[in-house]
């Protein structure tokens, strides 16, 4: 089973780590709409990065489902961190929205001349989209954005453990076949 | 019985409710169909209303004259929609049965207070109904759809999102955990004066596979020193992983049995990848429960190995002769609160109490006992619920009548939910007790004949040098933890409210601060949120020392949170154990930090 493809010579990678500590350009962080970085990953970027970024973020929300804005990452790994607003609890046009938002994390991140960027499984444990859409809508996009005109050269799924690395493996598997 | 399971296709999901209904109902209405089993159907529609419930509930007898705290009742407010759209007496008898929809986001916020806010899912209705309705399991149910919708106290929310993406229930990241592990087993080593008294850390084939309630890690580190020291007494192929080590599980709390089978299959799979022989649960109810029974169900998982309660763990040590105890050694009186997950849904309440007489003189058993003990009411979740908190100490008195019955000046638990729960309404009862665990007390009787002694002086002054500011409204409590600090090497410095704690905190710069939440003057809260604000002193650590635990929001809700954390009353043993890990994980901090920066 393939855990990388190449479309236009640029990547996309599966990885299974904690997205909040990886040596990456920028990571994506599924976002409430106030901003407010919260428990889970959020928790690991205000102990991990400071609070530099939660002040950064004061000034920057509230933004609208689907937004994406951009902080710098503190002391964190990361240079960046595309704060992105996705569709949460099984709430209306989950997956239009859900597409919308990795769509814009991407604009985003081109717009400001990042080259490498890591996605969490968008939206999938606590905010329940279920694993074979995050999977399928998130690599969809990826793949479709990378094969148009960007600077984006480098991205990664980063995947917290098997339950979520195997769907998001049989996609791409099934991806690099058609 | 049941007309459609799918929820779809159910004929009272007709287009003109849905377009009445909001989205979130709907949502709930749907999802029910996808939960129901046979032993929730079961429990749904076996209920004759015969009342033998009502009295088995700790908040109905703390609130005999409300009705909407029995459990038929508050069964009932679950039952009225499954009637209405799964069960075919709702669709030709709605009016007889009480069938009811769900309609607003308002109907939905009315079920959360019932199903979060007046339960504890402990299972004692459950043993006492006739009818073998398990109120607590729907109850369950109907907490995973709620929140399947989002719709859950603040607290559930930020505990579940830690345990999805942290990997533990309090968000303790890899390199804290490590650090601790690391500072105990040192302290373990000096002690003992041997490099074997260790904590393995992902040793491979090890015979054991030790799994910690990430309390342990942050509250409570001496139950994890205490259980290494057993581990070394009894010559144990040991280790602790890395990664994936909580074997507590929010999901059982939340109802959310993706949360509960993705925390499980991280332990399962750990173990696995360690080619661990026997996985051991310390002693946490709701863990043993979630882990050793509930897990494999909710992960769909074929679990290869053995699992088993620390507290087996060591009763077997024992009876095989791999550890000497000597119960002359815990001879203040004792009694033993069953953990409503151990006794009721996991049947162990024979074995703590076999090891307790073995590790002391003076048991006294607590009436009721076993599986008909009364839950610690912080159960279920309770303790990260502070919107609720009132109501939870007022159904606690009959836990604290219970407990003032024995005598004992000591309450030993198999459980860290229970031991905050009963912490808490012995400081709101002012019973004067203390709780333990099993862990503690079998340690503390250990016979070691190997053991080195180290010098007086160098546990006495261990805190020479460093200069600590204990800011409290207490003048009596401030003197004694000064005294305490004082007695063992450090510089300490007093200040009585918030105001006054600031303005030393600037002029000072302590080594660490403690810190009350309840002061004149600026809250513990805003003198918090002033230091970590602050350019200059917001490398200050901070161990809070509260008698206000409904208070805890600060370290759940917050993004920086305090270095350490206590209830009063508080011992000279547990504070001088936090003060000491405090200055050792920060110190170690800063020396990463110096090094990163050279």
């Amino acid at each position: 089973m393939p855990e990388k493809l190449t479309i236009k010579g640029r990547t996309v990678r599966l990885l299974k780590c904690d997205i909040t500590d990886l040596e990456i350009e920028s990571f994506v962080f599924y976002a409430r709409e106030d901003l407010a970085l919260g428990s889970g990953f959020g928790n690991a970027i205000s102990v991990r990065g400071g609070p530099s970024i939660q002040q950064e973020l004061d000034n920057l929300g509230p933004v609208e489902t689907t937004a994406a804005v951009i902080s710098s990452a503190g002391e964190l790994k990361a240079d960046y961190i595309i704060h992105a607003v996705g569709p949460k609890f099984q709430e209306e046009d989950l997956e239009e929205k859900l597409r919308t938002t990795v769509l814009n994390a991407l604009k985003a991140a081109d717009q400001k001349g990042i080259k490498a960027v890591a996605f969490p499984a968008m939206g999938a444990g606590f905010y329940g989209v279920p694993l074979e859409i995050s999977a399928a809508v998130t690599l969809g996009i990826i793949i479709d954005y990378l094969s148009g005109e960007t600077g984006i050269e480098d991205t990664a799924i980063c995947l917290l453990d098997s339950r979520e690395f195997k769907p998001f493996e049989n996609q791409l598997s099934s991806m690099a076949a058609a | 019985m049941i007309v459609n399971n799918g929820g779809t296709e159910n004929l009272e999901i007709t287009m003109s409710s849905i377009n009445t209904r909001s989205h979130k109902a709907q949502k709930v209405i749907e999802r029910m169909g996808k939960k129901l089993n046979r032993q929730i159907v079961g429990s749904l529609v076996a209920c004759v209303h015969c009342g033998m419930c009502t009295n088995a509930c700790h908040y109905v007898l703390a609130n005999p004259d409300d009705p909407t705290y029995a459990p038929a009742y508050k069964a009932d407010q679950i039952r009225k929609f499954f009637k209405k759209h799964y069960d075919w007496t709702g669709r030709v008898l709605p009016w007889w049965v009480k069938a009811k929809s769900l309609y607003t986001d308002e109907d939905l916020e009315e079920l959360k207070d019932t199903v979060f806010g007046k339960c504890t899912n402990c299972r004692r209705c459950s043993i006492n109904c006739p009818m073998g309705v398990d109120y607590a399991t729907f109850n369950r149910m109907a907490r995973g759809l709620l929140v399947s919708v989002g719709v859950m106290p603040e607290g559930v929310a930020v505990v579940s999102k830690d345990q999805w993406e942290i990997g533990n229930q309090m968000g303790v990241l890899k390199e804290d955990y490590v650090d601790t592990l690391e500072w105990l087993a040192e302290e373990l080593q000096e002690e003992w004066g041997d490099p074997n008294a260790t904590i393995p850390i992902d040793r491979t084939n090890a015979d054991v596979v030790y799994s910690i309630n990430p309390r342990e890690v942050k509250y409570d580190p001496r139950t994890i020193s205490d259980a290494a020291l057993i581990f070394y007494a009894a010559g144990e192929n040991w280790t602790m992983p890395s990664e994936c080590w909580d074997m507590t599980n929010f999901g059982l709390f939340s109802g959310d049995d993706d949360l509960g089978g993705a925390v499980a299959r991280r332990l399962y799979e750990k173990v696995e990848e360690l080619s661990g022989k026997t996985l051991v649960i310390s002693e946490c109810g709701h863990g043993y429960r979630s882990t050793r029974c509930e897990g494999p169900n909710w992960g769909k998982l074929d679990v290869k190995f053995p699992m088993e309660s620390s507290v087996i763990t060591m009763l077997r040590y024992i009876r095989e002769g791999r550890i000497k105890v000597d119960k002359s050694k815990n001879t203040t009186p004792v009694t033993f609160h069953d953990s409503c997950n151990n006794a009721r849904s996991c049947g162990l309440f024979e074995e703590p109490r076999e090891l307790l007489n073995l590790v002391c003189s003076d048991f006294r058993e607590m009436y009721p006992n076993r599986t008909e003990n009364y839950c610690c009411t912080g159960g279920g979740g309770a303790m990260s619920m502070s919107e609720y908190t009132p109501r939870r100490l007022k159904s606690a008195k009959i836990k604290a009548d219970q407990l003032k019955a024995t005598g004992a000046e000591i309450v030993v638990t198999s459980c860290h939910n229970c031991v905050d729960g009963l912490t808490d309404l012995i400081r709101h009862y002012k019973l004067g007790m203390q709780v333990t665990q099993l862990v503690n007390l079998v340690a503390n009787a250990l016979v070691i004949e190997k053991k080195v002694m180290v010098p007086v002086e160098e546990i006495t002054a261990d805190l020479a040098g460093y200069r600590i500011l204990v800011a409290d409204d207490e003048p009596d409590f401030v003197t004694f933890v000064a005294t305490i600090l004082e007695d063992n090497g450090a510089a300490v410095m007093r200040a009585y409210d918030g105001d006054e704690a600031i303005k030393m905190a600037r002029h000072e710069k302590p080594d660490l601060m403690t810190l009350d939440i309840t002061m004149p003057g600026k809250s513990g809260i805003e003198v918090f949120e002033m230091l970590k604000k602050d350019d200059d002193l917001k490398s200050i650590p901070v161990c809070v020392i509260t008698g206000k635990p409904e208070l805890r929001k600060l370290i759940y809700d917050r993004p920086t949170t305090p270095d350490g954390y206590m209830d009063k009353p508080i011992t000279e043993e547990n504070l001088l154990i936090n003060i000491r890990k405090i200055l050792k994980v920060h110190h170690h901090q800063e020396t990463v930090e110096s090094k990163k920066q050279i």
